[in-house]
């Protein structure tokens, strides 16, 4: 098993590729593979504590908690997401926040990355 | 172990309607402090490439600071080439486009002693070949 | 270089996707790139099926989008779910971008 590495930088709503990368993480694990997931500019949206769920919006929480839970570190841009106003008490728990430079460093031990960074 | 991770950043997309490509830039000079997080020997050496559209964020005289209150792409690309980041820009792209080399940023005024590397297609194709790993914005 | 590369978007306006190389290539349509897979342009199938590689479409996207692999305009273009997409990611590339 390997070790894989995802960046997003979708917005959770407005967007259907922070989806992809979810479900994909979640396939990953589901296959034994050990899953980093970085979002950074609009992708922080998922860090957001509190998300509803609607069924006209994507509704990820869930899905993102279990991931943790499962062992799997997600974590934001931590500049992005204070510059959203999306400040450490408005995270969701265990979603962990840093700079730029955690994902750079998750990228150099992981096997593979799939950076999500183009719309 | 010494372990040196090789990373291509390909931007494709042009400067200021979508946040991407500063954040590519941003993400890149991020590999500064990523040691932090590395154990001893380890390290991340980013280069930048710019093809298509994304050529358009190397231009000189932007003035995003006056009309938005914003630092320039512009200056991003300067401050990479401050931090000896290699920053590569497609050459068929730019006579596309009707772009000369003397409307590309320069970093020399920062202080920078890289300069911006205008190279084919075929070139930055052998350095996707190259990198270990490839992050597409 | 094995490469696979992810295509999410029906029209594309650069032209990375065609010139890259890569001693083996495979495509993956996903989001609205599967449209490549099932909905022709003028009448043929979409010139991103041109390029010499391995194609394939998400399913679940496809069908999200009202199609089913009955629809495909290619019989090269092999309907994977995300199991799949797992394993050419982590087994079968050695890099896999989005473009």
């Amino acid at each position: 098993m390997a070790t894989l590495t995802i960046g997003c930088f979708s917005s959770l709503v407005g967007s259907m590729s922070l989806d992809f990368a979810v479900k994909l993480a979640k396939a990953a694990k589901e296959k034994g593979h050990d899953v980093n997931m970085w979002v950074s500019g609009n992708g922080t949206m998922l860090s957001k504590k509190g998300q509803r769920a609607f069924k006209d919006y994507s509704y990820l929480a869930k899905t993102v908690e279990a991931l943790i839970a499962d062992g799997v570190q997600v974590t934001a841009c931590e500049a992005c997401a204070e510059s959203r106003g999306f400040h450490k008490e408005d995270t969701m728990e265990n979603f962990k926040r840093h700079s730029m430079d955690w994902y750079l460093a998750k990228c150099v031990v992981s096997d593979k990355v799939l950076h999500i960074g183009g719309e | 172990m010494a372990r040196e991770l090789k990373q291509l950043f390909v931007i494709q997309r042009p400067p200021y309607k979508s946040e991407n490509p500063k954040l590519a830039l941003t993400h890149a000079m991020a590999s500064q402090t990523a040691e932090i997080y590395l154990e001893d020997g380890e390290s991340v050496v980013p280069t930048l490439a710019f093809v298509g559209d994304g050529v358009l964020n190397v231009l000189n005289n932007q003035q995003a600071m006056k009309h938005y209150g914003l630092s320039s792409t512009e200056n991003h690309v300067q401050m990479s080439l401050l931090i000896d980041l290699r920053v590569l820009v497609c050459k068929e792209d730019l006579e596309a486009r009707g772009i000369g080399e003397d409307r590309l940023a320069d970093g020399s005024a920062l202080g920078a002693d890289m300069t911006i590397e205008v190279l084919p297609f075929s070139a930055i194709m052998a350095e996707m070949e190259a990198a270990d790993q490839l992050l597409f914005f | 270089m094995k490469l696979g590369v992810i295509l999410t978007e029906q029209a594309r306006t650069e032209s990375t996707y065609e010139r890259l190389q890569a001693e083996k290539l495979s495509v993956v349509l996903a989001g609205n790139g599967i449209y490549h897979a099932v909905v022709k342009a003028d009448g043929k199938p979409s010139k991103v099926l041109d390029k010499a590689a391995d194609f394939y479409v998400l399913t679940e996207d496809m069908e999200t989008r009202g199609f089913t692999a009955g629809d495909l305009v290619d019989g090269k273009i092999k309907p994977i779910d995300m199991s799949r997409l797992v394993d050419l990611i982590m087994v079968e590339h050695d890099k896999f971008v989005w473009l």
